[in-house]
């Protein structure tokens, strides 16, 4: 994690109200993976007290580009669609922690509801730079919404539902998920809560429909696998990458938790934003 | 960086044996334990660092959404979430005795013998240099506030923990009361080393189709420059009804406002919420506020404290809040 300026070279609307922004960042560039977010101060000091976090769209080592995905919401994220090209920002990371994918993982599905593509599309890239294959099923409400495939890889199959029917699959982008649960050695999604609750409830059991022979464990009982740990994603079927309002994004203020299964609020800042399915509590069991 | 010119004594003696090292510090809530930002700031050149509240029982805190942005400032119900004070001792007071900084817990509760009970096993801890009593907490149910608003209560459980402990004393003061003066000076006459404030306003936002409120336990603290002038108010009026030292917090974001705390009667001032818009600036304060007092022929910035309240010195008023046209 550090503090750099980065100076925006390209900025622009891909879809209505959404923007991609590219950012000239080396630092950043070099050491950032999948999964993890940046935090970004707005020009407006005395309106605006918090920075926004997005997650990294897309980082190219050898240009040193990042790039960053937003619908504009509100008033900062409207703020941003006003940079142009050599205006300078303040940007905090790279925060949080990555998607692990298991070495032995060859089909990775993504999925991805509305602006959830930002949190996963860099993982598209780095996949097939290690050789694996790519499915993307992607959801939007119709097809004016739906991510333009000329901004994906060629390598990437994507697969596209929309709420009215208009493209693709009529229906929910979660459909489409059983047809592709033999194909899959992992998942890894990002989008609204509810497409990620009803995602985790699909996971669960999946193996016993495989028929995976539940082995013995290895002489010793194994390791066990704490909690948040780099070992729990890689180990996990689905990684969901959570969003939640946030203040620092360093661990500080506790504004961004969810909850886990054992009762234990977890940082999306921190632990987060990546974490296994299983470890999340989907039924809002809260106090 | 510049350096700190040597001419310039930045030292806050608040007493029993506590001396800040300079008058800048982190806020409670903001900051953590002190390590979280650690790889972006010096922690060592801050004039101290309070901690997360800090209670007798781990508590997971409130239902999200806890924080949301609002004009000039933010709300947050965080809900005291924290992992105990038995596990904060462990996991982090060997990290704080090696720091310069003095780090200053903050302790919240639900009753007089929580507060106690926290307080003693802090009490003696290689790396706990004061307590700050969390007494003004708008986003817990039980506890908190109450003791913030009523002088009785506040005195009571302020003489409760100075019996409990040699630890250097602060108490927060809430600014939701009709009159901070009676709170005050009972904290005061109780036996607190200092005072410090103002802790949030209580404020709420509504979900974006205006169906519900937006943080998940409705209410919030408002903090941010949003709240400055409240804390200004409240600190000019807390100055003129007690002798012990107060340190000043709401809004802060630049030099000027180190200024009018100071101005005003506070001693030192702590940085909040502007820190998660930069963290550097606490560090950039402390250069700022040394290279201004040596612009003013000052050898220490205890001769910009007061100059703003008014020169007489009889009894404060007892008729409430006075607001003039």
């Amino acid at each position: 994690m550090r503090l750099s300026a980065a100076e925006l070279v390209e900025s622009r609307e891909i879809l209505p109200g959404q923007w991609i922004q590219a950012f000239h960042a080396p630092g950043l560039a070099i050491g950032s993976r999948a999964g993890q977010f940046v935090h970004i101060r707005t020009g407006d000091l005395s309106g605006m007290v918090l920075r926004r976090p997005f997650s990294l769209n897309t980082v190219d080592p050898l240009s040193g580009v990042v790039t960053i995905h937003f619908r504009v919401i509100g008033r900062g994220t409207e703020w941003f669609t006003r940079l142009r090209p050599g205006d300078e920002i303040d940007l905090l990371g790279p925060l949080g922690r990555p998607f692990e994918v298991d070495p032995r993982s060859q089909h990775l599905l993504l999925i991805a509801g509305g602006l959830g593509i930002a949190g996963v599309r860099m993982l598209a890239d780095e996949a097939i730079r290690d050789g694996r294959q790519v499915t993307l099923l992607f959801g939007a409400a119709n097809a004016r919404e739906v991510y333009p495939s000329n901004l994906l890889p060629d390598e990437v199959e994507y697969v596209v539902a929309t709420d009215d029917g208009s493209l693709g699959h009529h229906g929910f982008v979660t459909d489409l998920v059983p047809a592709y649960e033999v194909w899959a050695d992992q998942a890894f999604a990002c989008g609204p809560a509810g497409m990620l609750g009803t995602l985790a409830k699909q996971a669960v059991g999946r193996r016993q429909r495989l028929g995976v022979a539940k082995l013995g464990r290895k002489r010793g009982g194994g390791k066990a696998v704490p909690l948040g740990s780099p070992a729990a994603r890689r180990k996990a079927f689905l990684q969901v990458s959570m969003e939640q309002n946030m203040g620092c994004a360093v661990g500080a203020c506790l504004g961004c938790v969810v909850m886990s299964v054992t009762g234990t609020p977890q940082r999306v800042c921190r632990e987060g934003p990546v974490f296994a399915a299983e470890e999340l509590a989907w039924d809002g069991a809260w106090s | 960086m510049t350096t700190t010119p040597a001419a310039v004594d930045l030292t806050v003696d608040l007493g029993r044996g506590l001396v800040l090292p300079n008058p800048i510090l982190v806020a409670s809530g903001t900051f953590g334990y002190g390590i979280e930002y650690g790889d972006v700031v010096d922690v060592d050149r801050l004039g101290g660092i309070c901690s997360k509240g800090t209670t007798l029982r781990p508590r997971i805190g409130n239902p999200t959404p806890r924080v949301t942005e609002t004009p000039g400032g933010m709300l947050n119900s965080i809900g005291l979430q924290n992992p105990g004070v038995d596990a904060v001792i462990e996991k982090y007071s060997a990290t704080w005795a090696t720091w310069r900084v003095p780090v200053i817990v903050n302790v919240a509760g639900e009753s007089v013998e929580d507060y106690v009970q926290v307080t003693r096993r802090l009490e003696g801890v290689p790396g706990v240099a004061a307590i700050e009593l969390n007494i003004s907490c708008p986003n817990v149910g039980k506890g908190g506030l109450q003791f913030a608003i009523d002088a009785g209560a506040a005195g009571e459980v302020t003489a409760a923990v100075r019996r409990a402990t040699d630890l250097p004393l602060l108490v927060k003061l809430s600014p939701n009361v009709a009159d901070i003066r009676p709170i005050a000076r009972a904290i005061a006459d109780a036996g607190a080393d200092a005072l410090t404030g103002i802790n949030t306003l209580s404020g709420i936002a509504l979900a974006p189709d205006r169906t519900r409120p937006l943080l998940g336990n409705i209410y919030g603290g408002l903090s941010g420059p949003a709240v400055k002038p409240v804390a200004l108010r409240v600190v000019y009026e807390a100055a003129q009804a007690v002798n012990i030292p107060i340190i000043a917090i709401g809004g802060v974001t630049e030099l000027a406002d180190v200024l009018d705390f100071l101005a005003v009667g506070a001693v030192a001032v702590q940085v909040g919420t502007a820190i998660f818009a930069d963290p550097t600036l606490p560090v950039r304060l402390v250069d700022e506020l040394a290279a201004e007092c040596r612009r003013m022929g000052a050898d220490r910035p205890g001769a910009l404290v007061g100059t703003a309240l008014p020169t007489r010195t009889g009894m404060p008023s007892s008729k409430g809040v006075e607001y003039r046209p």
